[in-house]
């Protein structure tokens, strides 16, 4: 994308005339949607043999399918640069999918932005600046909101009650938390639509041990209410340890697939991602 | 010593003037910071779109007189304001569909945007003064004064005189009304919100189902509406001439970054930071120290420290000393 004359900034570093803070940096495969299609069948949330990468890029995902099904948790793990992340982000429609499909629910979602997939009722927490760090814990939650016309008070109810940290710092802006309570306030956004399925991308990335057991376990209290989880994740024992399903990526391949504790039993995987 | 009469010389020729001036800067800052904010440049055509939104208010006011339709001791320029905002609003509508959208959609870098903009004030500033030429043209009409210097003169017996314009007056009361709507558009309104959710994270505002394109159409719209009373306001105290809404763009520019880019409040406080350093640093003294000094030490100069044709100077120097010592502004903007 570094051919086009209109990403030439010179090397323009003046913050006095140009603004980079917050920057949209998505590159969606489909800026406007195009048709879905209902064909039925199969596991709620499914990214069906996908192969594609980004732009005009070279393919990064090689026929690779993760899915997730009601009230379970699915979780991807593997090595670092294994496309673990790309293949959630094709999931959610930032990647181009060349071949393979997207289908929730049994309608095939392929041709749709991301906000009409957000729409359709997916929850996409991204790894990284997944915050309105200007706003406050309040205003996170109700832009979270942004899609809903109806009264929404009784969800961010719910939220809190599952956050309660989160409570008492309403009024605060969400830039001046700490790392655990701001991927709390992240997951809170999320939730605020009702999605039908979340998706979460590193939800433990640079959070203490200790608040990352805590982020687990409420993970875990978000997948009993029924609503499943798709989860990308660093810390690969932890993870399936609490997986229904899990899948390995190799070099944007599944290497693996199985439920969480087989891939744990599995000696390949241990000897390979686990570390023994 | 005269402590009184010197603070009445010094209100009637710096505090009330800076205050109105600081005003009308502070309305152009915010239009400016607004666009940085959201749109991430910085808007160069700025002060043309004020000279626009200007001088459709003249028209009308014209207009309007020749109907015969006035408000008394208020200028008639205030009736012809909603009309120029709406005027101004379809001129940048216009301009964002043909020009900026297209920059937009190939994700084009902000400097080069940056450089769009110098090309649309370009084309404003033409378009303005080919309609309405380049000379001055007075459109204040009713009351001159609130308090002429002579009324105050008999009301309090003082020797100096204290004259507030009608202008003046109008200027501070519209100026306030419309920072008041701003910041409740911005912190209390849901699409209000979703503009500061944009300005803050494009990514994830597009994920919470933020429309970008319709963020990018209400920030231009309350700009037009800021520039339009803005450049209404200045013209009305001063005279409007298209020129000098160019030259206003440096001190726009300068109360914007003095106070932090992207930062409306900090817009606000550069708006009369910079105008009452303009206005003290090019004031001749000698009457205010006249009255404070004993009559041995009376200033024998004009005491004025730089002459007014050299008032750009003082924001350009603000503005080298804040991006020197305090490049994010006063008050924590984004600029680094």
């Amino acid at each position: 994308m570094s051919d086009s004359p209109y990403h030439d900034d010179h090397g323009n570093k003046d913050a006095t005339i140009t603004n980079k803070a917050g920057m949209g940096t998505m590159t969606p495969a489909h800026r406007k949607s195009g048709k879905t299609q209902y064909v039925g069948g199969g596991p709620f949330l499914i990214g069906d043999s996908m192969t594609g990468g980004y732009g005009k890029g070279p393919d990064i995902l090689h026929d690779c399918t993760i899915a997730v099904d009601k009230g379970e948790i699915a979780v991807i793990v593997g090595p670092n640069g294994a496309g673990k992340s790309t293949a959630m982000k094709a999931v959610f429609g930032m990647l181009d999918v060349r071949s393979g499909s997207v289908r929730l629910d049994g309608e095939d979602i392929t041709n749709l932005s991301p906000q009409d997939r957000v729409v359709k009722g997916m929850g996409f927490v991204p790894q990284t600046s997944n915050i309105f760090t200007s706003m406050t814990v309040e205003e996170n939650l109700e832009m979270g909101a942004f899609i809903r016309t109806d009264d929404f008070s009784d969800t961010m109810e719910q939220v809190y009650d599952l956050f309660p940290i989160l409570k008492e710092k309403r009024n605060q802006p969400a830039g001046e938390l700490s790392g655990g309570q701001r991927q709390q306030v992240a997951v809170g956004r999320a939730l605020m639509t009702k999605p039908k399925v979340l998706m979460l991308d590193e939800p433990t990335a640079g959070v203490s041990p200790i608040v990352m057991d805590e982020l687990f376990d409420r993970i875990i209290e978000v997948a009993r209410t029924g609503l499943p989880i798709l989860m990308v994740e660093q810390n690969a024992r932890q993870a399936l340890a609490i997986a229904d399903k899990g899948y390995v990526l190799v070099q944007g391949q599944n290497a693996y697939t199985g439920t969480g504790k087989e891939l744990l039993a599995d000696p390949e995987v241990r000897k390979s991602f686990l570390g023994g | 010593m005269d402590f009184l009469n010197a603070f009445v010389a010094l209100s009637n020729f710096v505090l009330v003037p800076a205050i109105a001036y600081g005003s009308q800067l502070a309305l152009g800052a915010l239009g400016v910071t607004l666009i940085y904010g959201i749109l991430r440049f910085s808007n160069f055509a700025h002060g043309d779109t004020m000279a626009f939104g200007a001088m459709i208010a003249v028209l009308a006011t014209w207009w309007l007189q020749s109907i015969g339709v006035g408000l008394g001791p208020l200028p008639t320029a205030l009736l012809a304001l909603p009309i120029a905002i709406l005027g101004c609003m379809l001129l940048v509508l216009i301009t964002d569909r043909l020009v900026y959208r297209f920059y937009r959609e190939q994700k084009a870098k902000p400097v080069i945007l940056v450089i769009v903009s110098m090309g649309v004030m370009f084309i404003t500033n033409g378009l303005v003064r080919f309609v309405i030429g380049p000379d001055d043209q007075n459109f204040a009409d009713g009351e001159r004064f609130l308090i002429s210097a002579r009324d105050f003169k008999e009301m309090t017996g003082l020797e100096e005189g204290l004259a507030i314009k009608t202008t003046q007056g109008i200027t501070v009361v519209v100026a306030v009304i419309a920072v008041a709507l701003l910041f409740w558009f911005l912190n209390k309104t849901r699409t209000g919100k979703s503009m500061r959710a944009y300005s803050d994270n494009e990514d994830l505002a597009l994920l919470s189902g933020i429309n970008p394109e319709r963020v990018v159409m209400y920030t231009w719209l309350i700009v037009a509406a800021l520039a339009t009373t803005a450049g209404v306001l200045y013209g009305l105290d001063k005279s409007f001439k298209p020129f000098v809404y160019f030259q206003l763009l440096l001190p726009i520019f300068a109360s914007a970054i003095v106070g932090g880019l992207g930062n409306p409040l900090g817009a606000i406080a550069g708006g009369f930071i910079i105008a009452f350093s303009e206005v003290t640093i090019t004031y001749a003294w000698k009457k205010v120290l006249t009255y404070l000094a004993p009559e041995t030490l009376e200033p024998s100069g004009l005491v004025q420290l730089l002459s007014t044709d050299y008032k750009f100077a003082v924001s350009f120097v603000i503005l080298l000393i804040v991006l020197l010592f305090k490049p994010t502004g006063l008050f924590k903007g984004k600029a680094v």
